[in-house]
């Protein structure tokens, strides 16, 4: 699993330095992924850029990052000048406090990354920090800057590694007071056994599985139908939809004791 | 219910026979990161972006463009849009749970975007009953919905008075950590490293909250776009140094503030007896951290 690393750098506690890479942890690079053609030669379409003023395109190369500072003068900047942003959080995670695991509200967390040590020098370093954290529960909480913006990050040990999440801005994460407020904050004591009977006929083990994607595989027996017939099908098949009704259940009760019944019946009961 | 918000999605949680009434309302937005515009180098004009055909390089309007799927060596099927768009089951605005997994396997890793599920009035009573099985059950729903046109997993569990859904990334998106880490050694760490380590951690516990994080990179830069303008050398970062291997015992006994000199050696026992070195010498850490860069960086005694 030689992945190229998205980030190289420094993991840092108080006085032990390591290096570290980090890759992330999702990808879409497995989706399938359509081109932009031109309906009538059948190419690809590309983009170009071309001089706002003169209206020729410009070369390969020759388009660099404008930082505005008025109206049409711009300040390039290199990627080598972006690199020199006097941050010490571009290149070092520095651990600086630890907070129970579990104790960041899972709605803050917004993109998983793999950390892991660069060469076999940090690997003793990296397995104390990480081993550490395991033994007291805790994450560490640092910043870095991902995507030309520094973030808060967290650091949570997993197997071998770390999970470096990066965190969304408290102004990006709306306060759930508002949505929860109105909805009754106790439900009616003789439902629950029943939902927990339910809960029970339909419980499962987690899967990833559960996470597929059908349309995918619809995409996917799409193109290959193409590929082997190489002229166009008006036949593809659509999703039947479900018809059943879906308003007001009047009796939950019943409902419920119907539900596991059912599920009695279907012999999936555990 | 949730006045004063737009719901992103209203539609049924379906759990066996029992469907409620629900909305989703989006938790999490995404901000703007800091945006550049495209620069001509040779004439310092913004650059426009226009679509042209591969081949004849000449420009392909909206209309005359396609999909396409890459087969091989740059051969391409035409897709129509519309057959794309067939393979979208149509949507029955409903959450169907499939399953309640326990709390404990919950592998957020997976996670995509979060939303608020709310009940309206009708669906309350099944809503607020199956919230509280849920909580007392220990478990988290898995629920299957067509939604912004892609069949989704979503992750129910309760939060507060209300119900969280998270979608989950598909698992071809999603790398295994077991692959990603195959590769590290299997190391065990024990003893006074662990109780050294365990210690430093002991120094930094405190409380976290993300929403007073502030983001100081846009000063940085702006800092640095003035040193640009008036022609002034940017500014250098400390070089790193790194810990080497057999520097860890004694860079790991620094930093627990347990090294008062360097021929003295600490017994092992002290590991947790000197909290309060530990805080001086942390703070210490962050004053030469915030000293110029002309700082040399404490090294650790040989």
């Amino acid at each position: 699993m030689a992945l190229r690393p998205y980030w190289k750098g420094y993991l840092k506690l108080s006085l032990v330095t390591c290096p570290v890479n980090m890759t992330p942890a999702t990808s879409e690079s497995e989706k399938v992924r359509f081109h932009t053609l031109n309906r009538l030669t059948g190419n690809r379409v590309v983009s170009q850029y071309i001089d706002s003023v003169t209206g020729k395109p410009v070369e390969d190369g020759n388009d660099a990052k404008g930082y505005a500072r008025g109206e049409n003068d711009y300040v390039i900047l290199t990627d080598e000048d972006l690199d020199a942003v006097a941050l010490e959080t571009v290149k070092t995670i520095d651990i600086e406090k630890f907070v129970p695991a579990n104790s960041i509200a899972s709605v803050y967390l917004e993109k998983p990354h793999y950390l892991m040590p660069d060469n076999s020098v940090g690997n003793e370093a990296f397995a104390v920090i990480r081993d550490a954290m395991k033994a007291d529960k805790v994450v560490g909480m640092s910043k870095l800057v991902i995507g030309r913006r520094e973030r808060a990050v967290i650091l949570e040990p997993r197997e071998e590694g770390i999970v470096l999440w990066s965190l969304r801005f408290g102004d990006e994460v709306r306060p759930e007071e508002s949505y929860f407020e109105d909805i009754d904050n106790e439900a009616d004591p003789d439902l629950i056994p029943l939902v927990q009977q339910l809960i029970r006929k339909k419980s499962a083990h987690w899967s990833p599985d559960m996470a597929s994607d059908p349309i995918q595989d619809s995409l996917l027996k799409l193109i290959s139908k193409k590929k082997k017939a190489m002229k166009p099908s008006n036949k593809t098949a659509r999703g039947e939809p479900d018809a059943s009704a879906k308003s007001n259940v009047v009796n939950i009760m019943d409902a419920l004791r119907k539900s596991v019944a059912a599920e009695l019946k279907s012999g999936k009961a555990r | 219910m949730a006045s004063g918000h737009r719901a992103q999605w209203k539609g049924f949680l379906k759990f066996g026979e029992v469907s409620c009434g629900v909305a989703l309302y989006t938790a999490a937005s995404t901000s703007e990161r800091i945006t550049f515009n495209s620069i001509n180098k040779v004439t310092g004009n913004r650059v426009n972006r226009v679509f042209i055909d591969s081949e004849t390089e000449e420009r392909v309007e909206r209309e005359d463009q396609t999909k396409g799927f890459e087969i091989e060596n740059g051969q391409f099927i035409i897709i129509d849009p519309e057959e794309v768009a067939a393979t979208i089951p149509e949507s029955n605005k409903t959450l169907d749970v499939q399953a309640f997994i326990p709390s404990s396997e919950v592998d957020d890793i997976y996670f995509d975007k979060p939303y608020y599920l709310t009940p309206d009035k009708m669906g309350a009573e099944a809503f607020a009953a199956l919230r509280d099985g849920m909580r007392k059950s220990k478990v988290a729903a898995i629920a299957r919905a067509v939604l912004f046109r892609r069949m989704r997993t979503v992750l129910i569990r309760p939060q507060g008075n209300g119900l969280v859904a998270t979608t989950l990334n598909y698992d071809y998106e999603v790398r295994s950590s077991r692959k990603a880490f195959e590769e590290m050694p299997k190391l065990n760490i024990e003893g006074e490293m662990l109780a050294l380590a365990k210690h430093i951690i002991g120094t930094k516990r405190g409380e976290f909250d993300p929403a007073s994080f502030e983001d100081r990179y846009e000063a940085a830069l702006a800092e640095l776009v003035k040193a640009k303008i008036e022609g002034k050398a940017l500014p250098k970062r400390k070089s790193v140094e790194v810990s080497k291997p057999s520097d860890l015992l004694a860079a790991l006994r620094e930093s627990a503030g347990l090294m008062k000199t360097a021929s003295h050696k600490p017994k092992r026992t002290a590991a947790n007896a000197n909290a309060g070195t530990g805080r001086q010498r942390a703070a210490r850490g962050a004053a030469e951290k915030a000293a110029s860069s002309k700082a040399v960086p404490q090294r650790k005694a040989s």
